[in-house]
């Protein structure tokens, strides 16, 4: 060996064991996936969403003194303090652009588990592709019960989905009645993707067992240039209680030519989606006051869990608007996640998965209404309780169950 | 289905079908004029809604007075979009029709990557705060909302203006007459050139009113071109490739058709009574209702 190669061979070993040292030194990176819409008509959700991971990450990588898993130290400390690193891609609401997308991020970017991906029809196919490549998925804000029922193994959904939701629902219905409300009709409206069609067979299953009268029973087509068709079949029906699942264009819309055809529905009890979204309250807010809302999250939910009110204002400064119900949902999804990860020690994607089965976080260390985080067989977490939220004049309000409420209820919406 | 609910319904399609003929006229007449299709059409008319929204948010002029300002200046878009871009497209020997294709497509995609970037995806509305918004004119039990019926009238307007420029102008002469033949009019002193960028000009400035009509009751957003471009496709089809009166009379059908379908059908099947209607004048009568081949 001459002396040349000695020398490089030296410095060869000198610079890769900077590398490495530095590479020790940073602690090794945590990459999860999160899919979601960042183009097409629900862009602005996957905005917002990109900005809860954000708020989240802040709280894990940095040393923070709220009371929730993984704050207290920066990075994952079982990791030896690796940092978590979000990568996101969009699925522009195609179940097939999400298929692909959950391929490219397990395939080539090697996430351990991906978050996602708001609408149903798009968390259905993300999901399959993960179980077939073995990696967790944890379903944040996707409401379907239909997906927690295919016997995934690497399934987890951390809130409610629609049952639990429309069960609330008629629970709250029926503890109306019992206060002498007289609620004889529902009317069902909802959009044609997975999300509508799931909704409206659970809400026509418990409107018959609970014997509501179904006054109208609408299946519309999303994005759909006009809805005055439609509303009239609402009109003509005038259910005591309208239950529409729909996303944000449709909310506009809907609440639009409700109010151009001179239509005002005696109440509305919504599914969510469209309905709490900041741009269809901006939109058409006025035309909605005393609408009650399934949810799983609202801005008053800082004076029950402390550490809520902390990561609005967190949330806030980046997003510029306060966290919601899906905000809130891919927020804590992201947290929970992350506390398997660092329970797991490790970033196989089969170690986290076990880990994720294992979660049982009390209630008090999340910033959710539920009484803990805990998944059963199929992957969903049983305790993640709803709550109902009533829209008053600008902000929403906890009125049902009514134990936790924060205001009066104002019922009917409109007389 | 009471009387009262089906001439509700009518009255609500007549109204949406006036304002789809405005949305599709200008695709009919830059295509009559030189057989390109417009692949960027919705995206126009998205952008002419911001323009509205700006012309209210920033300046405080409601979208009946900022109607002409919006036209006129999508009047120069449509003319610049034509100098910079079309006529590069059609200047091309080989795949000429692919080239003018994914031109205007490509164009599409940009407009709204661009609006989503400067406009944010967040859903804008003027809705209440204008003149119009929310109000509704009630005739026995008929709610016509008076954005619809302002559009409802600014369309026949805009058609009945259209058509006497077309058959009592020389500008609509020229028009006609490059549409005929473009290398005879070279002949008698009519610059092509010039009468293609002014054809894109008026059809960007249609759409352009239209998008300034809709905004005063739909919502804004980057993608809305999406939901009105297809409309508009389907109504030039039907009506004819190249016709002004069939995009009008067209545009009509289908909102009657579209409405009508809603009763009958499913509402989420609402739309394929248009296509159907759409598909039994392809294979009837290929050159639409009014048009010639």
């Amino acid at each position: 060996m001459k002396r040349r190669q000695v020398l490089l061979g030296a410095g060869a070993a000198a610079v890769l064991q900077g590398a490495w040292t530095e590479a020790l030194a940073q602690g090794k990176e945590v990459v999860v996936g999160a899919i979601y819409p960042l183009t097409g008509s629900s862009a602005q959700v996957g905005i917002d969403a990109k900005q809860a991971f954000e708020t989240a990450l802040d709280i894990i990588n940095n040393a923070s003194a709220l009371d929730l898993p993984t704050a207290r130290n920066a990075g994952l400390a079982n990791l030896g303090g690796a940092k978590v690193r979000v990568v996101y891609a969009d699925h522009q609401a195609d179940p097939q652009k999400g298929r692909s997308e959950a391929e490219r991020l397990i395939t080539q970017d090697g996430v351990c588990a991906i978050v996602g991906c708001y609408h149903s029809s798009v968390s259905t196919t993300v999901s399959a592709t993960c179980e077939r490549y073995g990696v967790p998925f944890v379903c944040a804000d996707s409401s379907s019960p239909s997906l927690s029922r295919r016997n995934l193994k690497f399934f987890f959904r951390t809130a409610a989905h629609d049952e639990m939701f429309s069960e609330a629902m008629f629970d709250f219905m029926d503890a109306l009645k019992a206060k002498g409300q007289k609620i004889g009709s529902v009317g069902l409206f909802y959009e044609d993707t997975i999300f509508g069609t799931d909704s409206s067979t659970v809400q026509r299953k418990l409107a018959t067992d609970r014997g509501y009268k179904i006054a109208c029973d609408i299946k519309y087509r999303n994005n759909s240039p006009s809805l005055t068709a439609e509303v009239q079949q609402i009109k003509n029906a005038n259910p005591d209680v309208l239950m529409p699942s729909s996303y944000t264009t449709d909310a506009i819309l809907l609440t639009n030519t409700m109010a151009s055809l001179g239509y005002k529905p005696r109440n509305i009890v919504a599914q969510a989606a469209g309905f709490v979204e900041k741009p269809a309250l901006d939109a058409v807010g006025d035309k909605l006051v005393g609408m009650i809302s399934r949810a799983s999250f609202s801005e008053d939910m800082g004076e029950k869990r402390a550490s809520a009110k902390a990561v609005n204002a967190m949330f806030k400064a980046k997003a510029g608007r306060d966290m919601n119900d899906q905000t809130s949902r891919q927020f804590s999804a992201l947290m929970v996640l992350a506390e398997a990860i660092d329970r797991a020690g490790s970033v196989d994607p089969r170690k986290i998965r076990d880990a994720l089965a294992a979660t049982d976080i009390p209630g008090e260390k999340t910033i959710m209404p539920w009484s803990r985080v805990k998944f059963d067989a199929t992957g969903q977490n049983t305790f993640a309780n709803p709550v109902l939220i009533q829209w008053t004049k600008g902000r929403f309000v906890t009125v049902y169950p009514f134990e936790v409420a924060t205001a009066k209820l104002a019922w009917p919406m409109n007389a | 289905m009471t009387a009262s609910a089906l001439m509700q319904i009518l009255a609500s399609g007549l109204l949406m079908g006036l304002i789809y003929g405005m949305v599709a006229v200008g695709l009919s007449l830059i295509f009559g004029l030189m057989d390109v299709v417009n692949f960027a059409h919705g995206e126009f008319m998205m952008l002419a809604m911001y323009a509205t929204f700006g012309c209210f948010v920033f300046f405080h002029i409601d979208p009946v007075l900022a109607l002409p300002l919006v036209a006129a200046v999508m009047f120069i878009f449509g003319a610049s979009v034509y100098v910079g871009v079309v006529r590069h497209a059609l200047r091309v020997k080989v795949n000429a029709g692919m080239v003018q294709i994914f031109a205007t497509f490509g164009l599409a995609t940009l407009i709204q990557g661009a609006a989503q970037f400067f406009f944010t995806p967040d859903y804008r509305n003027i809705g209440d705060n204008g003149w119009l918004g929310g109000k509704t004119l009630e005739l026995g039990g008929l709610f016509l909302p008076l954005p619809q019926v302002f559009g409802a009238v600014v369309s026949l307007i805009a058609f009945g203006g259209l058509y006497l420029l077309m058959k009592h102008s020389d500008f609509g002469r020229a028009l006609e007459a490059t549409r005929e033949d473009k290398g005879a009019v070279a002949l008698v002193g009519i610059d092509s050139n010039r009468v293609f960028a002014l054809g894109w000009g008026m059809g960007a400035a249609l759409v352009g009113v239209a998008g300034a009509v809709l905004s005063t009751f739909y919502y804004i957003h980057p993608q809305v071109g999406a939901a009105f471009g297809t409309i508009a496709y389907i109504t030039v089809a039907l009506g004819g490739f190249g016709s002004v009166f069939g995009a009008f009379a067209a545009g009509i059908v289908v909102g009657l058709v579209e409405a009508l379908t809603a009763v009958v059908l499913p509402p989420a099947m609402k739309s394929m009574g248009i296509y159907v209607l759409y598909l039994a004048i392809i294979f009837l009568r290929p050159q639409g209702l009014f048009g010639r081949l």
